[in-house]
């Protein structure tokens, strides 16, 4: 537990040490939600910016916090310095817990940064519960991200291995998570491809959440799977970063 | 109880056989090198004794403990520097100290760390980032990371590679310093001068070793080349064996003979003997 947080301190000190890069990961979702404004604005008054506003934020995060996780640790592999972790002492389970305590202040700004941008932009009106629900959900699905992330690492060698995954996962998620289109009307096998990634269930809180008069037990079913998508893939991950040549 | 030992070890990827059969040991306290040309599989061999590899076949014992199976409760005796410089370059050289410090149970760590880096000549860079350093402070703060924790065995995988000849003597007087405290250092080396600062060397060629004793020795195994000019006679070369006895022996005949206007000993290097050894290797 105690090489965890010192694996997380790490973490959190070169992300500080590195303002281009810290700068960059939460200036760029911002920028992009400003763009999705301006376009937003083109389309006809009766278009529904409710459903896509905050979906595209959490999008953003999702994808910002698995690609900057997964590069961060394929570049400690090919620096070296992850053999040099394992051979000082660290334990796998140590490094990745470390990696999500590390990435998870970033995550955790990213989606109030993303949101609350979002939010303000599209002057979108909610009660605080609402508002409370839209946050852990961004947040849980930064924290799958992460775990997505150190899952992907350990199949790449170098930093350019890692941008294969982002059309082979993230963009399909895009086309079938229900962001863009309602899942129902995509093919049975689509509907159930879209089903395992991380977004759907993200989004199926969010679509929830911002009808009015949503309760807890309407998005719980979700959030369960969310949290265990995570476990799963924190699991997954323990597996796969080998220790041992 | 020997500091390292090794038996039959073996390491193969797919068809190519990177050791074949290593059997070494190491005594506490020495600084043992091992010395080979590029590819000789020195990285494998010294990963295999840090338990970050696997041995495809064989034994590998450091400080009477296993390298995987008490992978625990070595990893806080044995300190490694690898080739590269593997270390963060956004933290600062303390901050790299530090973390790897923290990796084991150090006690007073902020005082180890401050130490190691007046011991390393790092203290008034100690809080500039890493990526500022030259290749040579780079280097230090490598061996900085690998000293922390005062390990009782350290593996040193080419830590004088691409390092000036100054930095090149700091580092094997510290090196000598560590020992003379007890401390057992296993060095890699392609370097010959380097090799002769060893207190004993294994010779490592395409994964086997070929000769395995003190510098001396192994330079006793080479020939020494004698011409000798006398008054009014032409140059005569001999060669005769390396060993000083064999020198003395070859002089005698020349005694003190007033005729004998010069002799010049040449006597083969360790990089000569050592060639011949692979080329002999070779050739049976």
């Amino acid at each position: 537990m105690r090489r965890t947080f010192v694996v997380g301190g790490r973490v959190v000190r070169q992300l500080l040490r590195n303002p281009r890069f810290l700068v960059l990961s939460v200036a760029a979702p911002l920028v992009i939600v400003y763009l999705l404004k301006i376009f937003f604005d083109t389309l006809p008054p009766t278009f529904d910016v409710a459903r896509y506003a905050v979906p595209v934020a959490a999008f953003l995060v999702h994808f910002l916090a698995f690609l900057l996780c997964a590069i961060a640790l394929v570049q400690e592999r090919t620096a070296g310095t992850m053999e040099r972790m394992f051979i000082n002492g660290f334990r796998r389970t140590e490094i990745i817990a470390g990696y999500v305590l590390g990435f998870l202040g970033l995550a955790t700004f990213q989606a109030v940064a993303g949101l609350t941008e979002a939010i303000w932009l599209f002057e979108l009106d909610y009660d605080e519960e609402t508002l409370a629900m839209l946050f852990v959900v961004v947040w849980l699905l930064a924290i799958a991200s992460v775990m997505l992330g150190i899952f992907i690492s350990t199949f790449a060698r170098h930093e350019g291995q890692v941008f294969p995954f982002v059309p082979l996962i993230i963009l399909p998620s895009v086309f079938l998570s229900g962001l863009l289109v309602d899942v129902d009307e995509l093919p049975t096998w689509a509907d159930w491809l879209g089903h395992a990634f991380p977004l759907f269930w993200a989004n199926d809180v969010i679509q929830d959440v911002i009808e009015s008069g949503w309760t807890f037990d309407d998005v719980q079913g979700s959030l369960a799977i969310l949290v265990g998508y995570s476990i799963v893939l924190l699991l997954l991950a323990s597996l796969t970063l080998r220790e041992v040549e | 109880m020997n500091a390292i030992e090794i038996s039959g070890l073996t390491k193969r990827y797919g068809r190519v056989e990177a050791l074949g059969g290593v059997d070494l040991s190491v005594r506490r306290g020495e600084v043992f090198g091992l010395v080979g040309p590029n590819g000789a599989g020195k990285t494998t061999l010294i990963k295999a004794l840090v338990g970050a590899l696997r041995p495809s076949d064989g034994e590998v014992w450091v400080m009477g403990l296993n390298p995987l199976k008490d992978r625990a409760e070595l990893r806080q005796k044995i300190g490694y520097m690898p080739q590269g410089p593997a270390l963060y370059e956004d933290l600062s050289a303390r901050g790299n100290v530090g973390f790897f410090g923290a990796a084991h149970r150090t006690p007073d760590l902020r005082k180890k760390v401050d130490e190691v880096m007046i011991f390393a000549d790092l203290s008034e860079r100690a809080n500039d980032p890493v990526h500022t350093f030259s290749g040579g402070m780079k280097r230090r703060v490598s061996l900085a990371c690998a000293l922390v924790h005062r390990p009782e065995v350290i593996f040193l995988d080419e830590p004088t590679a691409a390092v000036d000849p100054q930095l090149r003597s700091r580092f094997w007087k510290t090196f000598r310093e560590l020992a003379r405290e007890g401390t057992t250092l296993f060095i890699s080396t392609h370097l010959m001068d380097e090799a002769m600062l060893c207190d004993r060397i294994a010779i490592l060629r395409q994964g086997r070793i070929i000769a395995n004793d003190t510098p001396r020795a192994i330079l006793e195994m080479g020939k020494t080349h004698l011409v000798v000019e006398r008054e009014g006679a032409e140059e005569e070369e001999e060669t005769i064996g390396g060993h000083p006895e064999d020198l003395a022996a070859a002089l005698r005949p020349y005694g003190l003979h007033p005729g004998v206007t010069a002799v010049d000993v040449e006597t083969d290097s360790l990089e000569a003997v050592v060639l011949s050894l692979i080329e002999r290797e070779e050739v049976g």
